[in-house]
């Protein structure tokens, strides 16, 4: 991978819309002309109360659905399609399960022609950086819902996508093993000695997104309504989800999300629809 | 299961085959209807394992060293056994060609249904005439077309296994699971790739019901198909038997075909619980 300068737009959506017709005949946007500029290297946590367009954004970023209007370019290409560049972490099982663990990490560098024995040794690294170096040759039904989701991150990791895109990855975990997997997240993504990827994060969890997060975008009704950057040190503990800044970046997200009634005067900004950031 | 249950319930199966045995021979022992005189409507296991057995060196064809009856030898065991097995090999081979074509057939076809709206397009029309054909209403037109070839008995095995192997194929890859293509995509697989890596094994479980379906539907139409005509096999012992009203001969091909459907429906069995080896619902059973 080159080292060379990261590219300040590697992700940069322009207007991109999206539209469908529900059973009933009614027409319904699920995302509403947003525009977006990621450079490379940032973590940035995508959040919004249920049905916000969220994912439906990610999923059109990852290619699995087309935008119905506005275009998504991804490092200087207007993407058209899914592309291995573009890792994805799904909420739902996604391991394939007639797959042994390692021939799942090595999926994607199977899917490019990487020669046998060189994708076996990257596999086997990132399944040990994950801890599951153990259970190389099992089959994913041998595994809990926290390993298969750890396969899953090894898996996009080695495939060594530039961006990486999750959605709502760590959702259906409990709570240690959610905890547990962040931590697994941020060290593969700080790896040292090779570029840093880039990455969105769908959330519907606060903490998780201040945790994560470098930025955090907040969505509604198909729309950004808020653009946080977020400048604590990493590894942020308890202690610093109380830090003053945080707490009141946790406001906002809470307003956000329906949750608290934000001040006035934020509230008087979201109801026109404007950015806060 | 403990193990002692598992006996318990090997001894209930010995006991009720047994007990079917015994029926079979008491029936004998009553009911002494005659078709023709010296041939009973219910053969007794005495007469099948000798006499009726013996008979079947008539259809021995002669070679190993063993001459066939119509050349003048007399019946033997040694020349009943081979000829039940050349006659059993012949079946195989053509039930083995048939399943072979319709499976590969099938599936092509079936796949292709999936694979673009061009091949859809090719596909589905031709498909959809052949499958609402009936099969047994082709057997005089594939009798006159193929009459007593070879190619023609297998390419009837083929599409009476071909059109379940397709229906089936086509319903298995609408079920696979939409998270395992976008989760394939997203690492970059090409078509290929996904048909391969993808398809193929996530519609594995769904095709071996399908698999058991079509080996039934095999059988019969190997059958069939050598009741059209053929110079060899079980069908045409069973319909030369028919020709001559000796049901002692028939019921003894019968007892060979359970014999032979059941290995084919075990091996079958046996095959797809090691392919299935990763199935979350195998490893339960």
């Amino acid at each position: 991978m080159s080292m060379a300068a990261p590219n300040p737009r590697i992700i940069e959506l322009v207007e991109v819309g999206r539209a469908y017709t529900r059973a009933d005949g009614q027409a319904v946007t699920a995302v509403d002309r947003v525009s977006l500029t990621v450079p490379e290297g940032e973590f940035v946590c995508l959040i919004g109360p249920s049905g916000c367009g969220k994912s439906t954004l990610l999923q059109m970023v990852a290619g699995l659905i087309e935008p119905s209007s506005g275009a998504i370019v991804v490092d200087g290409k207007e993407i058209d399609g899914p592309g291995g560049e573009r890792g994805m972490v799904f909420q739902r099982d996604s391991v394939f399960p007639w797959m042994r663990v390692i021939d799942n990490v090595e999926y994607g560098l199977k899917c490019r022609g990487v020669d046998a024995t060189q994708r076996r040794v990257i596999a086997l690294d990132y399944l040990r950086r994950v801890g599951l170096a153990h259970v190389e040759r099992a089959w994913p039904r041998e595994l809990s819902g926290g390993m298969l989701k750890r396969v899953a991150i090894a898996a996009v990791f080695a495939n060594g996508g530039r961006v990486l895109l999750l959605d709502e990855p760590f959702g259906a975990l409990d709570y240690v093993t959610r905890h547990q997997l962040q931590d697994v997240l941020l060290d593969l993504w700080e790896e040292p000695g090779r570029a840093v990827p880039t990455v969105i994060f769908v959330t519907h969890d606060v903490d998780e997104a201040l945790t994560l997060a470098d930025r955090i975008v907040a969505m509604r009704g198909g729309a950004i309504v808020d653009d946080i950057p977020v400048r604590a040190e990493r590894p942020r503990d308890t202690d610093s989800l109380l830090m003053p800044d945080m707490v009141a970046i946790k406001h906002k997200l809470l307003g956000h999300l329906g949750l608290e009634r934000a001040p006035g005067r934020a509230a008087g900004r979201r109801a026109r629809g404007e950015s806060a950031a | 299961m403990t193990p002692l249950a598992r006996r318990r319930e090997l001894a209930v199966s010995v006991a009720v085959f047994l007990a079917l045995i015994v029926l079979w021979e008491i029936l004998s022992l009553v009911y002494t209807a005659e078709a023709q005189p010296g041939e009973p409507m219910v053969a007794g296991w005495g007469t099948l394992f000798t006499r009726t057995l013996l008979s079947l060196s008539d259809y021995w064809q002669g070679g190993f060293g063993v001459k066939s009856v119509a050349d003048g030898a007399q019946r033997s065991y040694l020349a009943a056994i081979l000829s039940l097995a050349s006659h059993s090999a012949a079946t195989f081979v053509r039930l083995i060609s048939g399943l072979l074509l319709g499976g590969v057939l099938g599936v092509a076809l079936g796949l292709g249904v999936s694979w673009s709206r061009w091949s859809r397009r090719l596909v589905e029309l031709p498909t959809q005439f052949l499958r609402t054909l009936p099969l047994l209403a082709m057997v005089p037109l594939f009798q006159l077309w193929f009459g007593t070839y070879f190619f023609g008995q297998v390419l009837f095995v083929a599409y009476g296994v071909g059109v379940i192997v397709f229906a089936g194929v086509v319903n298995a890859v609408r079920n696979v699971p939409q998270i395992y293509l976008d989760n394939a995509r997203s690492f970059g697989a090409s078509r290929s790739q996904l048909y391969q890596t993808v398809i193929l094994p996530a519609i594995l479980p769904a095709m071996r019901s399908v698999t058991l379906l079509s080996l039934g539907a095999g059988w019969g139409a190997v059958l069939a198909a050598e009741y059209l005509g053929a110079q060899s096999g079980l069908g045409y012992i069973i319909v030369y038997a028919q020709q001559f009203g000796l049901l002692d001969r028939m019921f003894l091909v019968a007892l060979l075909f359970i014999l032979y459907t059941s290995m084919s429906y075990w091996a079958i069995q046996r095959l797809f619980a090691r392919l299935l080896a990763w199935s979350p619902a195998e490893a339960a059973q």
